[in-house]
């Protein structure tokens, strides 16, 4: 089976060819446009501009990912699209150019849950043993997953007020540093002391699921106020305190979910995912909690259409969804994990 | 109309109490520094006009929903101007059809980057972080 599959939600455009035999999934090709650089004047991505973009660069995309894959639009079964949740100027570029070319070529369109697809990223050609506890941490979303199948998700907790890769952009911003906050602040944290500022841990002792980086940022705020002038050392060591509540809150509050559920298995998706302190840490205590532990590569953790081909396929293969009704496929932003 | 709250808990019960004397159509535009207590106000200003959901913050997609139970009041819109310059983007996904719905309570966040979009009859509430948890909220009609 040969996938087509593309994503527009936020501010990357992204086409991939997913090619399966006998169970096993190639990524034949996964092309990504980023617009990082045009949003950075911005702190944040404008939708207007980012829709703009993404109609500009989407028929693009989708040949030169078909042309890596050495496909033609006969060779393929099934259009996978991201429909939500994300960006409504963005969305509608990825869902209605995906029913065009269905329509065209007489190829069903499937479309793809974005954060569901984040966690599909961990299932590519991994035996994943269930339950498993995924954590979900990206610029709009911090959720903790209960997942008993490939297609069986429930979510158990979320962050009560902003998202950490909110509170990484927003200290970020704080401290005087280029949009996007996380690589910077990530970076940055490597020649800082994270002793140096005792920031909290919100709700690390809450005793649900749940999360708050509100008042982390604030606290960071207050302690900002308490120096006159801030040196590189200040903004170093700011960098690595911070960053260390906010991993010490997230891995923390992800192992216990895991021991209360009794899961097998702890995995991480979402662009913060590609954090690598991180990463360290909730591998390391994983490990020590005798949980697997997977994390997908770099490449899989920021947003791309790969992620929705694999989601595609094993939404398929697992729940045999229906595909006679896609031309009535709508973006929908507000699509959210129940 | 000024008040000073003393944490975050009489921020939020200070937003429901308010909340509960709107009438619907009311456009809420808040403006103050980060930490300020706008989000605070939000939520409170939700959990007054019944909305059920967890209120997170609207900052990555400029608006979110919800649906309200409060009288004719059936919606309530959040939206986040923090990333913003001005009022064209809020424009580009549809913010004005929920600010000039009248069943719709529509609450901006760091409003005073997207003043072109404020409607003649707004009222506009002014943040200001005192001591320690002390804030200051000025309700100006």
């Amino acid at each position: 089976m040969i996938i087509l599959a593309i994503e527009s939600s936020c501010d990357e455009t992204s086409a991939s060819v997913i090619k399966e035999d006998s169970g096993v999934l190639d990524i034949a090709s996964n092309i990504v446009s980023s617009q990082i650089d045009i949003h950075k004047k911005y702190g944040g991505v404008v939708p207007e501009v980012a829709a703009r973009h993404h109609v500009k660069n989407i028929i693009p995309v989708i040949s030169e990912a078909m042309e890596e894959a050495g496909i033609t639009k006969d060779d393929i079964d099934l259009i996978a699209v991201t429909s939500g949740p994300g960006l409504i100027t963005s969305l509608i570029v990825g869902v209605e150019s995906a029913k065009s070319l269905g329509v065209a070529w007489g190829i069903p369109v499937l479309q793809v849950n974005h954060m569901y697809a984040h966690l599909a990223a961990n299932f590519l050609n991994n035996d994943i043993k269930f339950p498993a506890i995924a954590l979900v941490v990206s610029g709009g979303h911090t959720e903790l997953i209960l997942i008993n199948g490939h297609d069986n998700f429930k979510k158990i907790g979320q962050t009560l007020d902003d998202a950490a890769g909110e509170a990484f952009d927003k200290v970020g911003k704080m401290l005087g540093l280029e949009y996007p906050g996380g690589p910077i602040i990530s970076k940055r944290a490597l020649e800082g002391d994270s002793a140096r500022f005792s920031l909290p841990r919100p709700m690390i002792g809450s005793g649900d699921y749940n999360f708050s980086f509100s008042g982390l940022k604030t606290a960071v705020l207050y302690k900002l106020k308490e120096i006159d002038i801030l040196n590189e050392q200040d903004v170093n060591d700011m960098c690595a305190s911070f960053q260390q509540a906010a991993v010490d809150v997230l891995v923390k509050k992800t192992i216990k979910a895991a021991q209360s559920v009794g899961a097998k298995t702890i995995f991480m998706a979402g662009g913060v995912a590609a954090n690598k302190k991180l990463r360290e840490d909730l591998s390391v205590s994983a490990k020590d909690s005798s949980f697997e532990f997977f994390v997908p590569e770099f490449k899989y953790c920021t947003d791309n259409a790969a992620m929705i081909g694999i989601a595609a396929y094993h939404l398929l293969k697992e729940k045999m969804p229906d595909l006679d009704n896609w031309k009535n496929i709508k973006a929908d932003p507000g699509w959210e994990l129940e | 109309m000024k008040i000073i709250t003393k944490s975050e808990k009489e921020t939020y019960n200070f937003a429901r109490e308010f909340a509960m004397q709107l009438a619907g159509g009311e456009t809420i535009c808040m403006v103050g520094d980060l930490g300020s207590g706008k989000t605070a106000f939000s939520k409170g200003l939700a959990s007054g006009l019944g909305v059920d959901k967890i209120i997170t913050s609207p900052t990555f997609v400029l608006m979110k929903n919800y649906e309200a139970k409060n009288g004719s009041i059936d919606k309530f819109a959040h939206i986040d101007a923090y990333r913003l310059s001005d009022a064209n983007d809020l424009e580009a996904i549809g913010a004005t059809d929920y600010i000039n719905d009248d069943n719709c309570i529509t609450a901006i966040e760091w409003a005073d980057r997207v003043r072109d979009i404020w409607p003649k009859d707004c009222i506009e509430i002014d943040f200001k972080h005192l001591d320690g948890d002390q804030r200051e909220i000025n309700i100006k009609k």
